[in-house]
C-alpha cells in the first residue's frame, strides 16, 4: 500500500506559478483573509501554525509573505498529480486534495523503494509540486512512513524489523484516528508509542478503542484491513458552510449566510441527485458557544422553498442573541436518491418552485455561479463580489475527505 | 493605507542604485535581496515607470515641501475621476512592486500598483499611490478601509 502527500500543498501550488515565493516564508490565507490555512516550512519554523489568525502570525513572522487562496488552481494541480499516480498504480484513492492512497506494485525487476522514488520524482518533474511517498504493508503504516519522511521523501518500509523501529519512535497520537481522548485511554496501560499499541493485546485494544481501534491494531501489525477506495462511497451527509471572516451578531447577516449556504447545498444535492431528509444548522460563536438546530422536511426534498422553511426554525434554535457568531455549517442528512422517494401526499405545489429552480439553474449556468440568487443574501454583497469565494475546498469533488 | 512596497533586487537597474543612494534601502528576505520603499522613511521615494524607463521619485508631499500639492501620499481613484487633479499636469504611471505592505502585512503583488505622477511648483516629479475602497478580503487581511489599485490583479 502506498500513501502520497504533497508537502505544504497550497504554498507549493502557489510556488508552481510564482517562482519568487520559493525559499521564502509564505502563508496562504483563507476565511476571507482572516487566518493562515497553509504555511511554508520557513514560516512554520517561525512558529506559525495552520489555522492561526493573521494578526498572530504577523507577530511570529513579520517578514512572511501572504497570498490569497485559490482552490480552482489547487484542484488543477491536484488532478495532475492524480494522473501521475494513476500511471504508476492500478488502484488509486483520491483521499483529499493533496493526499492519495494507492496500491503499490512495482514493475518487474523494480523494488518498492524505486517505485516510491519514481512517483515522487515524476510528480516533481511534471507538476513541480514536492510530495512525500510512503510504501508499506498497510495504509496506516504507509501514512506513518510518509509523515515521517517529509518533506520531499520517498521511503518504502516492508521488512518487519525496520517497521518495528519506525513504530517505536512514534507516539500513538501520530496515527490518524488516535487523538487526545483515545490516547488518554491507552496511557494507563503503558501504551505510548505506535509499537506499544501494535504489541498490545488485541482484545484490550478493542475494549479500549472499539472496532475501529482494533482495525488500526491489525494495520499496525501489517495486516491490511482498510482497503483502497477508487470511488467515493455514497454520501451519508452533504454540507456547506465555513467561516464568516468577520464575526457578526446581526440576525439579518446570519440569515443571509444561511440562505447562501442553502443555495450552495442545493447545488450539491442536485449534483449528486439526492434529496435531504433532515437539515442541521450549526453555528459557532466567538465566546466558544455552539448553537445547533435540527429539523426534517415533511418529505425529503431538494427544493429551495421547502428546505428554507425547514432551515429557518433551525437557525432560530441555533441563534444566541447579541453574541458574535464566527462560522456556520448547514448539513443535509438522510439522503435519498431523487426520483426514488415516495410521492408525498401533502407535497406543496411544485410548478412554481420548480420553474424558479430551473430559471436559477439556467441563468447561473450561462452567466456565472450565483448571478441569480435569493434577495436575502444582499447583506453579503462583498462576499459575492469576490469571485474567489465562488469556489471552495468542498467544491473539489470526488475526494474522500478534506 | 499601503505604506510601503518591496522590489526585488533584480528589477532595479544598477545605475539607479548609485544615483539615488538606494543601498540603505536594501534588505534580505528568504536569502534574496530587495529594496524597500517605505512612506515613513525620512525621504520617502517610489520607483515608477515613465516613458519606458524606471525612475525613483518622491512619494507624496507628507513633509510639505510643496505648498500646493496635497500633504499625503495617496489619492482616491474617485478624486481623479471627479477632476480633482485637473490642470496640474498629472499623468498615470505604474509603480512596479514585488510585495506591498499594509499594517504589518506583506502581501504578494504580481506586477505593481497604479500611481499618479505630478510636478510640484519647482517642476520636481511627485508620485501618489492611487487607492480604492478595500475589497472584503483586503479589509479582513489588513483591517484597512482602502487598498491600492493593483495592476491587472484583484484580491
Ligand atoms: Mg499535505
Amino acid at each position: 500500500m502506498g500513501h502520497l502527500d504533497a508537502d505544504c500543498f497550497y504554498v507549493s501550488a502557489e510556488r508552481v506559478r510564482d517562482e519568487f515565493l520559493r525559499d521564502k516564508a509564505v502563508g496562504v490565507l483563507g476565511n476571507q483573509g482572516a487566518c493562515v490555512i497553509a504555511k511554508s516550512y520557513e514560516m512554520k519554523a517561525a512558529g506559525v501554525g495552520t489555522g492561526m489568525p493573521i494578526w498572530e502570525a504577523l507577530v511570529k513572522c513579520p517578514t512572511g509573505i501572504y497570498v490569497k487562496r485559490d482552490f480552482r488552481w489547487y484542484e488543477v494541480l491536484s488532478r495532475l498529480m492524480l494522473d501521475v499516480v494513476r500511471e504508476l498504480s492500478p488502484r488509486v484513492e483520491y483521499y483529499s486534495i493533496d493526499e492519495f492512497f494507492f496500491l503499490a506494485g512495482p514493475a518487474r525487476g523494480r523494488t518498492f523503494q524505486e517505485l516510491a522514488v519514481a512517483l515522487r520524482d515524476r510528480i516533481w518533474e511534471r507538476v513541480r509540486v514536492p510530495v512525500t511517498v510512503g510504501i508499506a504493508r498497510t495504509r496506516t503504516l504507509a501514512k506513518l512512513i510518509s509523515d515521517s519522511a517529509k518533506p520531499f521523501g520517498a521511503w518504502a518500509v516492508l521488512d518487519p524489523e525496520a517497521e518495528a523501529k519506525l513504530l517505536a519512535d512514534r507516539p500513538v497520537t501520530e496515527i490518524t484516528g488516535i487523538a487526545g481522548r483515545r490516547a488518554a485511554r491507552l496511557a494507563p496501560w503503558g501504551i505510548r508509542t505506535c509499537l506499544d499499541l501494535a504489541r498490545a493485546d488485541r482484545r484490550l485494544v478493542r475494549a479500549l478503542l472499539t472496532a475501529s481501534g482494533e482495525a488500526l491494531w491489525w494495520e499496525l501489525n501489517g495486516d491490511p484491513v482498510q482497503p483502497i477506495h477508487p470511488q467515493r462511497p455514497l454520501h451519508k451527509a452533504l454540507s456547506r458552510g465555513g467561516s464568516f471572516g468577520e464575526a457578526t451578531s446581526d440576525p439579518v447577516v446570519l440569515y443571509a449566510w444561511l440562505v447562501r449556504n442553502l443555495e450552495r447545498l442545493i447545488e450539491e444535492l442536485e449534483f449528486h441527485a439526492v434529496c435531504a431528509g433532515r437539515l442541521t444548522v450549526w453555528v459557532a460563536y466567538k465566546d466558544g458557544r455552539v448553537g445547533v438546530g435540527q429539523a426534517a422536511p415533511l418529505v425529503p426534498s431538494d427544493r429551495f422553498d421547502i428546505l428554507l422553511d425547514t432551515a429557518r426554525p433551525c437557525l432560530r434554535r441555533a441563534w444566541v442573541p447579541r453574541v458574535p457568531a464566527a462560522r456556520m455549517h448547514l448539513i443535509a442528512e438522510r439522503l435519498t436518491p431523487k426520483g426514488r422517494r415516495p410521492l408525498g401526499l401533502f407535497d406543496p405545489p411544485a410548478d412554481r418552485a420548480e420553474a424558479i429552480a430551473r430559471l436559477k439553474r439556467e441563468v447561473n449556468a450561462r452567466h456565472g455561479r450565483f448571478v441569480l440568487r435569493s434577495g436575502a443574501t444582499l447583506p453579503l454583497a462583498a462576499i459575492y463580489r469576490d469571485t474567489a469565494n465562488e469556489y471552495d475546498i468542498c467544491d473539489v469533488r470526488g475526494k474522500i475527505c478534506f | 493605507m499601503c505604506t510601503g512596497i518591496a522590489l526585488a533586487w533584480s528589477e532595479m537597474p544598477t545605475e539607479l542604485i548609485g544615483r539615488h543612494g538606494l543601498a540603505r534601502r536594501v534588505h534580505e528576505r528568504g536569502g534574496e535581496r530587495e529594496f524597500r520603499f517605505l512612506y515613513r522613511d525620512r525621504r520617502p521615494r517610489l520607483p515608477v515607470w515613465r516613458d519606458g524607463r524606471l525612475q525613483v521619485v518622491r512619494w507624496g508631499n507628507g513633509r510639505g515641501q510643496s505648498r500646493f500639492l496635497p500633504r499625503t501620499g495617496w489619492t482616491w481613484l474617485s478624486t481623479i475621476h471627479e477632476g480633482g487633479w485637473r490642470g496640474l499636469g498629472a499623468i498615470p504611471v505604474d509603480i512596479p512592486a514585488t510585495l506591498a505592505l499594509e499594517r504589518g502585512v506583506w502581501f504578494r503583488v504580481r506586477q505593481g500598483i497604479r500611481g499618479l505622477l505630478v510636478p510640484d511648483e519647482r517642476g520636481i516629479a511627485v508620485v501618489y499611490m492611487i487607492c480604492e475602497p478595500a475589497s472584503h478580503y483586503y479589509q479582513v487581511m489588513t483591517r484597512s478601509e482602502r487598498m491600492p489599485i493593483l495592476i491587472e490583479e484583484r484580491i
